[in-house]
């Protein structure tokens, strides 16, 4: 028996694949007619892994981003995760971190990451002790009972990752999560990024327009094409983990970045 | 400034003008028979105050306004909501009540009279049509003040039409329709003064007109005063409510 199911682990590979997107297509059909906006993306993200997508703007990240959420539906092809087909949002499998300004501004940021228990109707104090947790988590113990506008940027995206991690969903998508933010903010947010989820074990898909932040990030970074966006590279980042500040000043960094870069501008 | 300093200052002006009021008529700068002194108008406020066919005048204009708010401010808030929900329903009808709200509401008040006769009905018919132009504009606003992020936010967490609506919609618009419901009270309240202004047998409006056509100065002012204290109280009291549900519209 034990040699069985020993097999069936072995065999089973999907158990570690977090998101499955095969031969998605996606045609807006927009004013001035059809627009091809992605066209024949397929990809494999492992659970555990820090992926990152880069392309020029207007190439399809965020559309795609919005299928994985379910938030959109595709022309054809199919995403799975978890096994399973995603058709519409489920929170319990997917969560979403949004650029700036997506936090309600009537609720406090304790009510905020609440929101989405809230919303499913979870006990009272379940709700609160998670949220309390995850705002621990995001290192904003003590403001749980400020509103959004008595918030700096960076501290708003924290309370925006914490609202997303707090159904525990095994997936987390974020879509330019720190576009907003000074540079040096944004680095540091990164940096707690990866301390998050270092300690959650989520599957993060990220998409941003900084090369660095995308090398600093990721385990492997992709690369789409200008509309119809494709996925022409893919970029395993090798620079060990944890990360630090350093590695930014090393040639192995500025080679991948500048991998990537050749890639982006060369692209039709 | 400090605040206190402010509020002083504030003080210090109304007691100028009160005491201007006061003392140009006492002084015979201006005429007293235009301008009755301040001393003189507070008594006169207090004796209308007490004169049965004045309770009787404010019962008939509060009534109309009462009933005039309620049509309008339901009907207007749907027909905004609508317009601003259903593109069709938008496209059709936005231009024309843009158009319409431009013109004043007054020069139809005589058509008000051709088919409502003078009376309850037409004065309350008016006021409500001229609030209700307000109320649309301002219902549409408030939805389009609803940020198509936090839909997407309320949608990717898997929120259900019903809690998009209570969990974003209204907290989202609350703070406009609270604006809105304010600023229609004030139409609403012109409306009914002009109707019964222009033409009408009872009222408070009509009152203060007759007092004016019959130069009895005194009642006028007191029936001024006795109207912008009522407005003024509705006013704050909404916009208290405002800033309280609007904390965070900074
Ligand atoms: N709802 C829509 N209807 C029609 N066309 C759309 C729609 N949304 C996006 N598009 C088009 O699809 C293409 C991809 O848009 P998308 O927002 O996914 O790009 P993006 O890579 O996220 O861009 P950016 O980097 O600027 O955020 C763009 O050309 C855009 O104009
Ligand atoms: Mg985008």
């Amino acid at each position: 028996m034990a040699n069985v199911s020993n097999v069936t682990r072995l065999r089973e590979t999907p158990a570690h694949t977090a998101v499955e997107v095969s031969n998605l297509n996606h045609v807006y059909e927009g004013r001035e007619g059809k627009v091809a906006a992605l066209e024949d993306i397929s990809l494999t993200i492992e659970a555990g892994r820090f992926v990152v997508i880069v392309g020029p703007s207007g190439c399809g990240k965020t559309s795609l981003l919005m299928m994985l959420a379910g938030l959109r539906r595709q022309t054809s092809g199919t995403i799975l995760c978890a096994g399973r087909p995603i058709v519409d949002p489920d929170p319990e499998r997917v969560g979403v971190v949004f650029q700036e300004a997506s936090l309600f501004p009537w609720l406090s940021a304790l009510d905020n990451v609440e929101f989405p228990m809230a919303l499913r109707k979870a006990p009272k104090d379940e709700r609160r002790r998670r949220a309390d947790e995850m705002l621990n988590l995001v290192g904003l113990q003590g403001f749980g009972g400020r509103y959004p506008h008595e918030l700096s940027g960076g501290m708003k995206q924290r309370v925006s990752i914490a609202r997303g991690l707090v159904q525990d969903p095994p997936v987390l998508l974020m879509d330019e999560p720190f576009a907003a933010l000074d540079e040096q903010t944004r680095m540091t947010m990164g940096h707690e990024l990866l301390r998050i989820w270092s300690q959650t074990n989520k599957t993060v898909v990220f998409i941003t327009h900084s090369l660095t932040e995308a090398v600093y990030l990721a385990d492997e970074v992709l690369v789409m094409s200008a509309r119809p966006g494709r996925i022409i590279d893919r970029i395993p980042i090798t620079l060990p983990r944890p990360r630090n500040y350093e590695m930014m000043a090393s040639d192995v960094f500025g080679r991948l970045r500048d991998r990537i870069w050749q890639q982006i501008r060369t692209t039709p | 400034m400090s605040r206190i300093g402010i509020i002083a200052v504030r003080f210090a002006l109304l007691a100028a003008v009160l005491a201007a009021w006061e003392l140009l008529p006492r002084l015979g700068i201006v005429n007293a028979m235009l301008l009755p002194p301040l001393s003189d108008v507070v008594p006169m406020l207090g004796d209308i105050l007490a004169r049965p066919k004045v309770h009787e005048a404010i019962g008939v204009s509060a009534a109309e306004f009462a009933v005039a708010f309620v049509i309008a401010v339901p009907l207007g808030t749907a027909i905004g909501v609508l317009s601003a929900e259903n593109e069709y329903f938008g496209e059709i009808f936005k231009p024309m009540l843009f158009y319409v709200f431009s013109v004043p509401k007054s020069i139809f008040l005589p058509m008000f009279i051709l088919v409502f006769g003078i009376g309850f009905q037409q004065k309350v018919a008016y006021a409500a049509f001229s609030t209700i132009f307000v109320v649309i504009m301002s219902a549409s606003a408030a939805v389009e003040s609803v940020k198509a992020e936090h839909l997407l936010v309320a949608r990717s967490y898997g929120a259900t039409r019903r809690q998009v609506l209570t969990r974003v919609y209204i907290p989202s618009m609350t703070p406009v329709l609270l604006e809105a419901l304010r600023i229609s009270m004030i139409f609403n309240f012109t409306g009914v003064m002009i109707a019964e202004m222009y033409a009408s047998r009872t009222g408070i409006g009509q009152m203060i007109s007759s007092w004016g056509e019959n130069f009895q100065m005194p009642q006028l002012f007191a029936g001024v005063i006795l109207l912008a204290t009522v407005a003024i109280i509705f006013n704050e009291t909404i916009r208290w409510f405002e800033t309280r549900c609007s904390a965070w519209r900074t």
